[in-house]
């Protein structure tokens, strides 16, 4: 076993910590999460508890999430935020905006500065719902996010009729206050993401969600928009933390880009404390 | 010096019209070495369109540059009833030639239904000679892969799939419990902690590091096997012991 020196094997490295010691001394900064059970796959980790357990085996100082069952059923995100409250130091959360379900959403918005340190932001999923982001539907929750500037995770597919890249570049212009999380970077619209980085006014990220461990893929978004406009994400409890983790270690980005995208890019939109 | 040897279950080499440039064996050598990857198995990436005979041949020419032999491959199987690949022991001679320890089939593509009647002689074959066989899922339906094992149950065969990365223990738990001489190779398998429960609940011995090159990185799928949460044992097999000893039991 004899060889050149792999990245897994130069001491001092993010990589040579991770391939070691399981976690290095970096905060991780997870911004595209959910919980619970989900009709289509078997999930094993996807209690509170389990999920905890993977976080921190990493060192994921926050997980950023919206629940499956707010997403997908009736659940609503008061009781989300209980579930925050018993894991302080970990769990923060988006609040899932429904738009059928007009009256939870203005309850929840009033409640919304109440749920701090919780909730920092709102998550939108419309693809799921066939109801497009320029619907009138979302305007309120829309709104709201843009008159306090607020984080707004996005879920995007490259070419979808509800939140492909024609209808995010639409939201952008038409709210330029929102923390656009372009969540998925508008996976294969890769033309648009950047675009849309680049027409924004700062106010745009793209989450990288499903990307990490793609064969550059990393390393081609990070060309076209700078590593300091994208943020990590992994959909736990889909995903491996381990895998997003050395889906960015495996780039061949610069150490650098690769802490931008696991912690300081987080760290300037939240604070190092939030 | 590493510690710990890897062997890629999981890999394609060579372009094509419908899947652009890829990578050769130079790019996946050097990504090798990059990585700590000691060998790797290999397939034709453009076997679905060039046909199996083309592409057997095109990835034995291909294989003569890597010197080194780390590069194992592996070659589609057809129905011997149209004789365009070699027949019989002369096939498995070519295999060897060719440094090629394993197969594979393409039945959508290459219109051929994978049944006892149809390729039932050279899967027999395969089974004496301990020649393990590489079944691709096909998207959100696994019924092929379930008919497939339930006409060759007694072969060596490595599962991967290619479709998405959505967790799919409803279609792969009941296969590693009912056919015990599947082996699952995880590129594209990102279950949180899912590799550890795997190895818990059949053994580690049917798991095997495969990346999925080069559609996926050959490395972040190490990080998930070394972090497993496994012991050193455990890892050690479902990193590379397992494939060399499926590709040492080989006889040609």
């Amino acid at each position: 076993m004899n060889g050149p020196v792999s990245i897994w094997e130069q001491p001092g490295t993010l990589a040579y910590k991770f391939w070691n010691e399981g976690r290095a001394d970096i905060p991780i900064y997870d911004m595209h999460g959910h919980m619970g059970s989900h009709n289509g796959i078997y999930m094993n980790r996807c209690t509170p508890e389990s999920m905890a357990e993977h976080l921190r085996r990493i060192g994921v100082r926050h997980l950023v999430f919206s629940h499956h069952h707010v997403l997908f059923g009736a659940m609503r995100n008061a009781e989300v935020v209980e579930i925050c409250r018993r894991y302080p130091d970990l769990y923060r959360m988006y609040v899932g905006i429904v738009p059928r379900y007009m009256e939870n959403v203005r309850e929840d918005l009033a409640n919304f500065d109440k749920w701090a340190p919780y909730a920092v932001g709102l998550k939108c999923l419309a693809d799921y719902y066939k109801v497009p982001l320029t619907d009138p539907s979302w305007e309120y929750a829309l709104k709201f996010a843009d008159e306090r500037a607020l984080p707004v995770l996005f879920h995007t597919w490259g070419n979808s009729k509800y939140d492909g890249g024609e209808v995010m570049l639409k939201l952008v212009q038409k709210y330029p206050r929102i923390k656009f999380f372009i969540g998925h970077s508008l996976y294969s619209e890769w033309d648009m993401a950047e675009r849309i980085v680049k027409e924004s006014n700062g106010n745009v990220w793209l989450e990288l969600t499903a990307i990490p461990g793609e064969y550059g893929l990393v390393e081609m978004l990070a060309q076209r928009v700078g590593s300091d406009r994208l943020l990590y994400g992994t959909d736990l409890p889909w995903f491996d933390e381990y895998q997003g983790v050395g889906g960015i270690l495996s780039t061949e980005l610069a150490e650098d880009d690769m802490r931008n995208i696991l912690y300081r890019n987080a760290e300037r939109i939240f604070g190092k404390e939030w | 010096m590493r510690n710990l040897f890897f062997s890629d279950a999981d890999c394609a080499i060579g372009s094509g019209p419908g899947i652009g440039i890829k990578p050769g064996v130079k790019q996946l050598l050097t990504d090798m070495d990059r990585f700590g990857i000691d060998r790797s198995l290999v397939r034709h990436g453009n076997s679905a369109l060039l046909g199996a005979e083309a592409a057997n041949r095109e990835l034995a020419e291909m294989l003569e540059a890597d010197a080194s032999g780390r590069l194992v491959g592996v070659w589609c199987l057809l129905p011997d009833q149209c004789p365009e690949l070699p027949q019989g022991d002369a096939f498995f001679s070519a295999m060897k030639r060719a440094n090629i320890r394993a197969l594979t089939l393409l039945p959508k593509d290459h219109l051929f239904v994978p049944c006892r009647e149809a390729i039932g002689r050279i899967m027999d074959a395969a089974r004496e000679r301990k020649i393990p066989v590489l079944f691709k899922t096909e998207g959100n339906d696994w019924r092929n892969v379930y008919d497939f094992l339930r006409e060759f149950p007694r072969n060596r065969v490595i599962v991967y799939e290619r479709w998405g990365k959505w967790g799919r223990d409803r279609q792969l738990r009941p296969l590693l419990e009912n056919y015990e001489n599947v082996v699952f190779s995880i590129g594209g398998y990102q279950v949180p902690e899912g590799i550890r429960d795997l190895a818990e609940l059949y053994g580690p011995e049917r798991l095997l590091y495969g990346s999925g090159y080069p559609l996926y990185s050959q490395g972040c799928g190490m990080l998930q096997v070394k972090q497993s949460g496994l012991g050193d044992e455990a890892v050690a097999l479902i990193a590379g012991g397992n494939l060399e000893k499926m590709l040492a039991e080989v006889q040609l």
